[in-house]
């Protein structure tokens, strides 16, 4: 009993102590003077000026005209536009191409030097046009070269003003029998006569529209459709819209109802259950847009997406599933289109990230018997810079492997055979094979970095760049040999 | 003799004894000729983590560093932002680093320079490795010789998976990245 009275008084007294103490732990603690250096991350504390990038757009796009000595040649084949005729980047024309290459590489016919940058040609009616940059000039330039020689043809260059920023040009034109069209790096959209090279009309899309310039300057490559300019301003209030090649003036618009904005994909047509529709992704989301009659112009479905930097375009499989991708670590995302009533609906299918699933950086997949391929980008892991095939309801088939990697080079399919190009020059051939890896060919073709501009294929010539030298090579299976129909 | 002159010969004295004590203190304190020191070669480096974790200094010795001859001053940089980052600023959601040791000025539109602050850096490699991946490499840590204690089995060696780390003549103590050959900085 004694013995208990005395713990208790001694737990009493420590928890007293104990108390005390703490009591001037506390008003010690309270009394120091706390951390007065902290300073907290904000947005804008990095100098950036309001208002983003400078306004320095106006300019006068009907610019001037030069005429040089070349004429067009009269060679057969067609690429007129960015993805081809039929929008996959296969070239369908039916000549028998290149799967081995003689001693030295295939035969360079002709080069041109270009202004620093990644705009690639469309062919049409033996001439080849390019949307450059003429640094000295300080002008955005619509060339026009012979297919035959590389002689240029004319000229159409107006003023302004773009700073080295990973390359200065981007895009490849859009070209029918009567109109080319061009989208610049700061949104500027220029119709010609596709023939003289003579001024139709000019647009400021963000002067037009308030597009916000993506990063790096747009990449998005303008399309021709019945005679109209499909373009993506993705303005504060338009966007998509249609103007009459002939004229200029806008056909439809389509509302911005939730403020996406500008990416570098492009437009791409779709068909699906009898209905045509431009299918566009935007930073934002994808958006399926109707193409014809009445109903031009509204959106028939869409699908967010929080994909902050686009590049490649949209790949329709056919059976209402849309496949996208982007780089800088957003992966990629399957799209699944349905009819839903008078109207339609899209939903996800999936959407992974660049270590999980087939993703591009770059450039825009292709979609070929059942198969898409691509080359990985840089957070893809071990398959970084691989050549891949991918089915799109499974997993992997085959990719490169270590040993090959491209980078954010371009490819196409012709022939049966993939024709891939490095991003140091380096041009690799490969068979069209549902099971494996097939390399059948290698030659350097260009000496320069950064080859990323878009291969275009016409007749048995084709038309590759690297950051400031465009080359014309021969890729026939042998030379003089001609169609194989 | 100057009348106007005011040294007196026990300052001077004074002076030249510390003048050589002071320099054989630095002959001393430099390294003799052929000695090494550990550096870490940035071709090798695999952005583990580890060079944060395994220094025996807390924090590390090892420190990001940044090649402005390389850099492309992006304003989409991926050393400083989260691969996912909802706005290309300073808000601390956007950022990639773990202690903001990366500093983001605007320089003109479209560009941004990047400064590391050395004293906050931890070198875990999160900027290096978003650099590499979306950037040109112009980030890359190197072992801060001042800050190192030289180990004779440095620890970070030990752990490295990439076998980054090696020793190099301590007159030229760093490995530095250089612009390649034709580069214009925005490979």
């Amino acid at each position: 009993m004694k013995d208990s009275t005395a713990s208790r008084v001694f737990a009493v007294i420590a928890a007293a102590v104990t108390a005390a103490a703490a009591l001037v732990a506390l008003q010690q603690w309270l009394a120091c003077r706390p951390p007065h250096d902290i300073v907290v991350n904000l947005s804008g504390r990095d100098g950036r000026p309001e208002g983003g990038a400078s306004a320095d757009i106006a300019t006068d796009l009907s610019g001037t005209h030069q005429e040089f000595g070349g004429a067009a040649a009269s060679l057969p084949g067609a690429w007129a536009r960015f993805r081809g005729p039929d929008f996959d980047n296969i070239c369908k024309e039916g000549y028998r191409l290149a799967e081995a290459f003689r001693d030295g590489g295939p035969e360079i016919l002709w080069s041109v030097e270009l202004g620093e940058g990644h705009a690639a040609p469309a062919v049409l009616n033996g001439r080849v046009y390019v949307l450059d940059y003429d640094e000295s000039a300080r002008a955005d330039a619509v060339r026009c070269f012979s297919l035959e020689d590389g002689q240029e043809i004319w000229r159409h260059s107006y003023p302004v003003n773009i700073k080295r920023n990973h390359g200065l040009s981007r895009t490849i034109p859009a070209v029918t029998d009567e109109f080319v069209v061009t989208i610049g790096p700061r949104c500027h959209v220029v119709c010609l006569d596709a023939t003289s090279g003579a001024f139709r009309w000019g647009v400021s899309m963000q002067e037009e529209y308030g597009s916000t310039e993506p990063l790096w300057y747009t990449g998005q490559c303008p399309l021709i459709d019945n005679g109209l300019a499909i373009l993506a301003p993705a303005g504060p209030d338009v966007l998509m819209t249609a103007r009459a090649c002939a004229t200029g003036e806008p056909v439809w618009q389509t509302p911005n109802p939730r403020g996406w904005n500008m990416s570098h994909s492009s437009i791409m047509p779709m068909v699906f259950e009898g209905t045509r529709m431009f299918v566009y992704c935007a930073v934002g989301g994808i958006v399926g847009i109707a193409a014809d009659g009445p109903d031009a112009g509204r959106i028939l479905w869409e699908q967010p997406w929080s994909a902050n930097v686009v590049a490649p375009s949209p790949v329709p499989l056919g059976d209402g599933r849309v496949f996208c991708t982007a780089g800088y670590g957003n992966g990629s995302l399957m799209v699944q289109v349905r009819k839903a009533g008078d109207g339609f609906r899209a939903e996800t299918v999936f959407e992974r990230g660049p270590a999980e699933w087939l993703a591009c950086e770059q450039q825009s997949p292709i979609y070929y018997d059942g198969l898409l391929h691509a080359i990985m980008p840089k957070d893809a892991g071990a398959l970084r810079g691989q050549f891949v095939c991918y089915d799109p309801d499974g997993s992997l088939v085959w990719s490169s492997g270590p040993a090959n990697r491209f980078g954010l080079g371009p490819f196409i399919l012709a022939d049966g055979k993939f024709y891939v190009l490095s991003d140091d020059g380096v041009l690799t051939v490969l068979e069209q094979n549902r099971e494996q890896y097939v390399a059948l060919a290698q030659a350097r073709i260009l000496d320069g970095q950064d080859a990323w501009g878009p291969i275009a294929i016409a007749g048995t010539r084709m038309l590759l760049r690297d950051s400031t030298r465009m080359v014309c090579i021969d890729v026939s299976a042998a030379p003089g040999e001609s169609v194989s129909q | 003799m100057s009348a106007g002159n005011t040294v007196r010969r026990r300052d001077f004295l004074r002076a030249a004894a510390a003048l050589g004590v002071g320099g054989a203190v630095w002959k001393a304190a430099a390294p003799a000729a052929g000695a090494t020191v550990w550096q870490l070669d940035p071709q090798k480096c695999v952005q583990c983590g580890r060079c944060a974790t395994e220094c025996v200094l807390s924090p590390s010795a090892v420190k990001c560093v940044h090649s402005y001859q390389i850099c492309g001053y992006c304003d989409l940089c991926g050393g400083y932002l989260q691969p996912s980052a909802r706005d290309r600023d300073t808000g601390a959601e956007n950022e990639l680093c773990p202690v903001s040791a990366i500093k983001r000025t605007y320089i003109e539109d479209p560009f941004f320079q990047y400064t590391i602050d050395e004293a906050l850096c931890v070198g875990c490699g999160k900027c290096v490795k978003g650099c590499a991946l979306f950037g040109n490499g112009s980030l890359y840590l190197q072992v801060k010789q001042d800050l190192c204690v030289h180990c004779n089995e440095c620890a970070i060696a030990k752990a490295c998976p990439g076998d980054a780390y090696r020793r190099i003549p301590a007159e030229q103590a760093y490995l530095l990245k250089t612009r390649p050959e034709g580069g214009n900085g925005q490979e």
